[in-house]
């Protein structure tokens, strides 16, 4: 007989729709799956088999064939268990529907339990497109399956729930000794993979305890209120990586619609059961060693990279110049488009990733360039030329904003007015952002050409000084436009309507040491 | 700027091609009032020393044999010429050391060169570089005076540079310290309020702070460095060297232009440093320092030779301190204005004040502050926001103008005075 489920799979960041067909039709016992199934649905036989006969069924002695419709589309991944498991079921007569049309998300263990997917919320949200009501999922995954409004969520734990529901008996929940696994099934991944850049929430530093680096702070504040590159330098051990980790904490919470990305995107990426909308900007620190494919997205399932796990956040380099020049280049379209096309034989993708980039460099290999004691940096000049260059000139244009974070003497600490903490700074880089939303539609760092000068409203003395400050930045055309793009958001920091003479001085600090260096002579 | 021509004719380079459009767009008026009788011989000793291998000993033993560059070329494009040139007696018996002053992979490469000749002339020009011969009355008379000066001299800028009333070379360290840096911008400052030219090697470190330090102070430096017009190094230097010849320097080169500095031509290049000096002061050197080889050539020539002494950890100084111990002629710098008296350049010191102060009424008031407080010591962003008690966006816009004026200077977070505010005396600070 033949039984028709739906259910969906993952494709990239987006759900497809799918209908498993089951027939169980006399003839020599076999089961077989068509439709272009990857390794992890073939393997479905096993877990399928093992889930029904284990949850009390009888694996049909028959002929069974399932076919993934539409066909001609790859699928991946397990979400598919659970509807072929019930397709099965139906098909031999074991159950009988007693209810509309439900659709089933699940990957099924070998005693019959249903679990979590990576993935649910697209999955779901493609159900909902499809017009079915109503949907099956495991109960982990229940609140994340929610955060779809059209779509009726049903929680199950087990296979034998699952058919309870198909009949239309709902809800008396059938105990079942579940053994406690930890959930590693072939194709979902939860929680974090060794090496990846998320951060948890307790890793989150508030401002107040980084000392000293005035430069750096104001640096950072204005990068944030105006979605800026920033590049931080200085020798090891003075911060860098800590003054990034107070990021999450000064970034406003996101709006619904980035929040609705935010969370698609962890959720097809397998962070683990998302339980209510992400209002917290993605954080993303990957070390550099990380490959082409996990910056930009990409493998065999054309899985998101960090770059679109960072979208609406920020991206955190450390140690840029050890990331591989292929791996800095390919930010390129991103940073530029706000989004990546990733094109594999025969399928081509598009991600969202609109990120801001946060990197953090030495000034030279060994990391002492220009810190005391002098002397202790052992490189050449033509190596610390070297390694500077390493970022290359395009990467360098989209970094508006560039900080030396010196050596802080102790004295000087000691000495130093207590910090401020995030709190004060977040609200100030909130308000400077609503500004900019508000008069110009966007963050500055995403202003360009005629908008960015329309937005500036030099006075004439603020004009004369703009294009003096421009040709002391002698290292690249986009000099002009940067420092326009940085003064703006000085300017809303201090809640000023025109650019000032001094919003474009300071400006004009955040450049890089190597046109600082050439600056000195062009003088 | 299109390079100074002498007219086709002079040289026996027919003006059509590439040339002739060079000349069509720079006439040059002054070879018709005063025909430069230097010119063909000029243009001979130019070709000559593209030949690789031929220093000044050899070059001087063909011209005590064959008289005249013209000849040497003439007997390089004649029959047999490698045998002939190979013959060529050393010009000293004893001194020359070695019996043929021409092997056979020298003689080789004159006859090379003079194959190539016209390309060699056309290269020169193309560059831009004036070639300054030692017969010449422009060669610069200190230069002359060492023994074996260059016989040739690549030029560009203003020859006149080379031959200023007075003239000191500042050298050091490639690898120096902030102190040492500021110590040579000193230095410079100060001989450029006593009209003295600088001299040094365009290198990293002290010779770039040198060079950098006078261009900023309004005064004339010769950069001499390592290799030819064409691979001037090191690349990160090229914006000054034009700076240098902007403001009235002069970049200069014994080699051919389109020789590559190697480990051989830098001591060979510091003996003309010394040489174009009255005088060497050394900065900072660390022991086996190529700055030292500049020192003992100025010693050599008879020159004076002062050395920046340092603390007695200080790897960067130990190479001053050992060369003090082992010369008795070398002389300590004791501070900037002693040394300017024992150069011989005491003048009243007022200028230098006068500088100061005038530079400090165009100050702002918050730049003035910062520059005070940049004067006093404060290094960091941090200690100039803790000792101005200004906000930090205030303080980062007024170092922005001070840098851009020259006034401060500094890479990764530490920043010092520059320019005319290093003559400012620190004022303690009531705290």
């Amino acid at each position: 007989m033949l039984a028709v489920v739906p259910s969906a799979t993952l494709y990239g960041l987006d759900g497809r729709s799918i209908r498993v067909e089951v027939d169980v039709a006399p003839g020599l016992p076999g089961f077989t799956i068509v439709g272009l199934a990857d390794t992890a649905v073939q393997e479905a036989r096993e877990r399928v088999r093992g889930a029904i006969r284990n949850a009390g069924f009888t694996f049909p002695p028959r002929r069974t064939t399932v076919n993934l419709a539409p066909a001609e589309l790859r699928k991946t991944g397990t979400s598919l268990d659970l509807a072929m498991a019930i397709g099965i079921l139906l098909g031999s007569e074991q159950v009988r529907s007693g209810s509309g049309p439900v659709a089933l998300l699940g990957e099924l263990g070998l005693g019959g339990e249903v679990r979590p997917l990576p993935g649910t919320l697209p999955m779901v949200a493609a159900i909902a497109k499809r017009g079915i009501g109503r949907v099956v999922v495991a109960t982990m995954a229940a609140d994340e399956a929610r955060l779809v409004d059209e779509v009726d969520v049903i929680a199950v734990a087990t296979l034998a729930e699952a058919a309870e529901v198909v009949r239309g008996r709902r809800a008396r929940r059938v105990p079942v000794a579940m053994p406690r696994v930890t959930i590693s099934g072939v194709g979902s991944v939860v929680g974090e993979p060794a090496g990846s850049g998320s951060i948890r929430e307790g890793e989150v530093v508030d401002l107040a305890e980084v000392r000293g680096q005035a430069e750096a702070r104001r640096g950072l504040e204005i990068a944030l209120a105006g979605e800026h590159g920033l590049l931080l330098t200085g020798p090891p051990g003075v911060g860098k990586t800590l003054l990034a980790r107070t990021i999450p904490g000064l970034l406003p919470p996101l709006g619904d619609e980035a929040a609705r990305s935010v969370s698609i995107v962890a959720s097809a990426t397998g962070e683990g059961p998302i339980h209510s909308l992400r209002r917290r900007a993605p954080f993303r620190a990957p070390h550099h060693t990380l490959s082409y494919a996990a910056m930009v997205g990409g493998g065999p399932n054309l899985t998101p990279g960090e770059v679109t796990r960072a979208d609406r956040g920020v991206l955190f380099l450390d140690e840029l110049a050890e990331f591989d020049r292929d791996v800095l280049e390919a930010l390129r379209q991103p940073l530029e488009d706000g989004r990546v096309l990733i094109v594999r034989a025969g399928r081509a993708m598009t991600f969202p990733a609109r990120f801001q980039l946060v990197a953090a460099m030495n000034p030279c290999p060994c990391g002492f360039a220009g810190s005391e004691p002098e002397g202790r940096c052992r490189c050449t000049p033509g190596e610390v030329e070297r390694y500077d260059r390493r970022v290359s000139g395009p990467l360098r244009d989209r970094l508006d904003i560039w900080v030396s974070m010196p050596r802080i003497h102790a004295a000087a600490l000691v000495a130093a007015r207590e910090p401020e903490g995030s709190a004060v700074v977040a609200a100030r880089i909130a308000d400077a952002r609503d500004i900019a939303v508000l008069e110009r539609g966007r963050l500055n760092g995403r202003l360009r050409g005629r908008a960015l000068r329309r937005a500036c409203r030099l006075s004439g003395e603020a004009a004369c000084r703009a294009v003096d400050l421009a040709e002391a930045d002698v290292a690249s055309g986009r000099g002009t436009e940067r420092l326009l793009r940085v003064a703006r958001t000085i300017a809303d920091l201090a809640g000023s309507s025109a650019v000032a003479a001094d919003h474009l001085e300071e400006a004009a600090w955040y450049r890089s040491q190597a046109s600082r260096a050439s600056a000195l002579l062009a003088s | 700027m299109l390079p100074r021509c002498w007219p086709p004719d002079v040289l026996g380079v027919s003006a059509t091609g590439p040339l002739a459009d060079v000349e069509a767009r720079a006439p040059a008026p002054w070879v018709a009032e005063t025909p430069d009788p230097y010119a063909a011989e000029r243009d001979a000793w130019t070709i000559l020393t593209a030949a690789h291998g031929l220093g000044p000993l050899g070059f001087g033993a063909l011209l005590t044999r064959f008289r005249t560059g013209r000849r040497i070329l003439e007997v390089a494009r004649g029959p047999d010429p490698i045998q002939r040139l190979m013959e060529t007696p050393p010009v000293h018996e004893r001194a020359g050391g070695r019996e043929r002053p021409i092997g056979p992979a020298v003689a080789q490469a004159v006859v090379d060169a003079a194959e190539i000749g016209e390309a060699t002339i056309r290269r020169v020009r193309q560059l831009g570089v004036r070639v300054l011969t030692v017969e010449e009355p422009a060669y610069p008379a200190r230069l002359a005076a060492i023994a074996m000066p260059p016989h040739v001299l690549f030029v560009t800028g203003d020859p006149a540079a080379l031959s200023m009333q007075r003239a000191v070379a500042v050298v050091g360290t490639r690898r120096a310290t902030s102190a040492g840096r500021t110590t040579a911008g000193r230095v410079a400052s100060a001989l450029v309020a006593a009209e003295a030219a600088v001299i040094s090697g365009l290198a990293f470190g002290i010779d770039g702070a040198a060079h950098e330090a006078t261009v900023r102070a309004g005064g004339r430096t010769v950069a001499v460095i390592g290799g030819g017009h064409a691979s001037l190094g090191p690349h990160a230097h090229t914006r000054l060297a034009a700076a240098i010849v902007a403001a009235g320097g002069a970049v200069v080169s014994e080699l051919a232009p389109d020789v590559a500095p190697s480990r051989g031509t830098f001591p060979r290049r510091n003996r003309i440093i010394s040489g174009l000096a009255d005088a060497t002061v050394v900065i900072e050197a660390p022991a086996r320092s190529g700055a030292l080889i500049t020192a003992s050539w100025a010693l050599e020539q008879g020159r004076e030779c002062f050395l920046v002494p340092g603390g007695l950890d200080a790897p960067a100084s130990a190479g001053c301190l050992s060369f003090l111990r082992e010369f008795r002629d070398a002389h300590v710098v004791a501070g900037v204005p002693q040394l300017i008296a024992d150069l011989g350049f005491a003048r009243p010191t007022q200028a230098g004040d006068a500088l100061v102060n005038a530079t400090s009424r165009t100050l702002g008031a918050t730049e003035a502050q910062v520059a005070s407080a940049l004067v006093a010591g404060r290094i960091t962003v941090d200690e100039l926001v803790a000792d101005t008690d200004l906000p930090v966006a205030t303080v980062l816009a007024a170092l922005t103008m001070l840098e851009r004026r020259g006034l401060a200077a500094g890479v990764y977070g530490r920043y010092r005075p520059a320019g005319p505010l290093l003559g400012e005396v620190p004022r303690p600070k009531p705290r």
